[in-house]
C-alpha cells in the first residue's frame, strides 16, 4: 500500500483490445475499458473476450479483474506474469489464434517457462491459423532473441464451428529482447505451404497444392507444399480445410497468408486465394509480416536502451493504433519515415529506442 | 496513369508522424489516405441535445478485434492479369534485376 497508485489507462470501446490488455500486463499499469458494445442488441463482452480474460488470469498472480454488472465494462490491475503450466478450454466463437496473439508477447516475460495447452477451433475466417501462429508467428518471436525452447505443436485440429482441437506452446523466459534491426527485405528464396483437411476427402489437400502450384511454380523453383495429414480422433469435430502460405527472403524476412474452406467454395479456390494474397504481401514488402506488424512494434519497444529498427510495409490499422497505444503505457514514440529509393514504394522504417525492459519476474537459475 | 502517380506520389510525402501521433484521424482513414480536412467534413454533426442511433449503428456487423485481414475477392482478381503475375518477379531471388527497371 505504500507505492503510488499508478494512473489507470482508460480506453473505450472493444477493439483493439488484446494489444491492450498485453501491454497492460507488461507495463503493470491498470486499464480500463469503457463502452463495450453499448449500443449493441447484445451489449458488452462476449464470451471469447470473457474466455481471454479468464486466461489471462491463470497466466498471471495477483491479477484483478473487475467487470461490470452489465458487462460493457472493466478493470484490469495487472498482477505478475507466472506463466508455467496453463490449460485453458478456448471459447469456440474464435480461434485459438485469438488468445495466441497477446499471449506470445507477454509469454517471454513470465517467471517460468510457459507451457500452455490450449483447446478449441484451431483455424477459422478470423483469426490467424495454427499453421501461421508456427510458422510465421514464431519466427517473428524468435527475432527477439526468443528462440531455445520455443516450439508449437498441433496436436489435434478442429474446425469450426464445434473446434476439438488441441494446441501447445512452450516458451522459454527472457532477461531481455534484444534489439530489433532489420531493414534489409532481400527477395525471395523459397516457399512453403501446409494444406490441411480435417474430416473432409484427403483429396482435397492435394488438389488445395496443385492450385497453388500452378499460380507460384513461376517465381521460385524451391516451393515445397505439404499435406498435413489429421486422422480420427485428431482432426476434430467439424469438417474444414485451408491452405497456408509463407514465403521467406533471404535475409529471412517472412510473409504468410492463408485461407480456408468457406461453404460453396472449392479447394482450387481457397488456393488460389491464399496464393493471390501471399503475392499482395510480397509486393508490399518489408521485413515484417503485416499481421505482426503489431506484435514487432511492442517487442521492438520492450527492447534494451538502443535503437530498434525495422522496415515494414503499408503499416495496417492495428499498427497506427498500436504505435498509438505504445505511447499511452510507455510514452516512447516511433520514429516513421519512408524508405528511399525506387524499390521502397509505400514503405516505411520505423525506428524507436528502447526502454530497456527487464524481466524482473524471472527466476533466477 | 498520371493520376496513380500523382496519388502515389501524395501519399509517399505524408508525413506520418504527424497523422499517428498528432491527428484525430481514425487508423482506418489514415491508410485510406485521407486528410484531416476531409475527414472534417464528414462529421458535421447537428448540435442537438440528444442523438438518435443510427439503424445500421445497432446492426451485427461489429468490427471484431482481429489481426488477420479479410480477404478481398476485388483486390486479389488483380493477379488474374499475367503482367501483374510478371511485375513482382524482381522480388524473388529467381527474378534478375532486369525486371526493376521497367516501370
Amino acid at each position: 500500500m505504500s507505492a503510488p497508485r499508478p494512473t489507470v489507462l482508460k480506453y473505450s470501446g472493444h477493439e483493439h483490445l488484446r494489444t491492450r490488455l498485453a501491454m497492460s500486463l507488461l507495463s503493470g499499469k491498470p486499464l480500463r475499458v469503457d463502452n463495450i458494445r453499448p449500443d449493441d442488441k447484445n451489449p458488452g463482452l462476449r464470451d471469447y473476450e470473457a474466455s481471454l480474460l479468464r486466461l489471462l488470469e491463470k497466466l498471471s498472480n495477483g491479477t484483478v479483474i473487475e467487470i461490470s454488472y452489465t458487462g460493457t465494462a472493466f478493470l484490469l490491475k495487472p498482477g505478475v506474469l507466472n506463466g508455467g503450466r496453463v490449460e485453458h478450454d478456448c471459447a469456440t466463437s474464435r480461434a485459438v489464434g485469438y488468445y495466441l496473439e497477446p499471449i506470445l508477447m507477454l509469454a517471454p516475460f513470465c517467471k517460468k517457462p510457459l507451457e500452455l495447452t490450449l483447446r478449441g477451433v484451431t483455424s477459422d475466417a478470423l483469426d490467424l491459423s495454427v499453421d501461421t501462429i508456427r510458422t510465421v508467428s514464431l519466427p517473428h518471436l524468435q527475432l527477439f532473441g526468443v528462440s531455445d525452447g520455443l516450439e508449437f505443436k498441433i496436436k489435434k485440429r478442429g474446425a469450426p464451428p464445434l473446434g476439438g482441437g488441441e494446441v501447445q506452446l512452450f516458451c522459454p523466459v527472457v532477461k531481455q529482447v534484444t534489439s530489433l534491426n532489420f531493414v534489409d527485405p532481400g527477395r525471395i528464396k523459397r516457399i512453403r505451404g501446409i494444406a490441411h483437411a480435417v474430416r473432409v476427402s484427403p483429396q482435397f489437400s492435394s488438389r488445395m497444392i496443385d492450385a497453388a502450384r500452378g499460380l507460384l511454380n513461376r517465381y521460385v523453383p524451391d516451393l515445397y507444399l505439404y499435406s498435413d495429414v489429421y486422422k480420427g480422433d485428431e482432426s476434430g469435430k467439424s469438417p474444414g480445410y485451408g491452405l497456408t502460405l509463407l514465403a521467406e527472403s533471404t535475409t529471412g524476412a517472412l510473409y504468410g497468408a492463408e485461407a480456408l474452406s468457406e461453404p460453396g467454395l472449392p479447394p482450387e479456390d481457397v488456393a488460389q486465394n491464399a496464393a493471390r494474397a501471399l503475392l499482395s504481401d510480397v509486393r508490399a514488402g518489408g521485413c515484417i509480416d503485416r499481421a505482426h506488424q503489431s506484435m514487432v512494434l511492442v517487442l521492438m519497444v520492450l527492447g534494451s536502451e538502443d535503437i530498434a529498427r525495422a522496415r515494414m510495409g503499408p503499416l495496417s490499422p492495428r499498427a497506427i493504433q498500436t504505435l498509438r497505444d505504445i505511447r499511452d503505457f510507455w510514452g516512447t514514440s516511433f520514429k516513421v519515415v519512408p524508405v528511399d529509393g525506387d524499390d521502397g514504394d509505400g514503405q516505411l522504417l520505423l525506428s524507436c529506442f528502447g526502454v530497456g525492459f527487464l524481466n524482473s519476474n524471472r527466476t533466477l537459475a | 496513369a498520371s493520376e496513380a502517380f500523382e496519388r502515389q506520389h501524395k501519399r509517399r510525402k505524408r508525413d506520418w508522424m504527424k497523422l499517428i501521433y498528432r491527428s484525430t484521424l481514425t487508423p482506418e482513414q489514415i491508410v485510406r489516405g485521407e486528410t484531416e480536412q476531409e475527414a472534417r467534413i464528414e462529421d458535421d454533426d447537428e448540435d442537438e441535445l440528444f442523438k438518435f442511433k443510427s439503424k445500421d449503428q445497432m446492426g451485427t456487423d461489429e468490427v471484431l478485434d482481429q489481426t488477420k485481414e479479410p480477404l478481398s475477392k476485388e483486390a486479389l482478381a488483380e493477379w488474374d492479369d499475367e503482367e501483374m503475375l510478371d511485375s513482382i518477379r524482381h522480388l524473388f531471388i529467381t527474378g534478375g534485376d532486369t525486371a526493376q527497371g521497367d516501370e
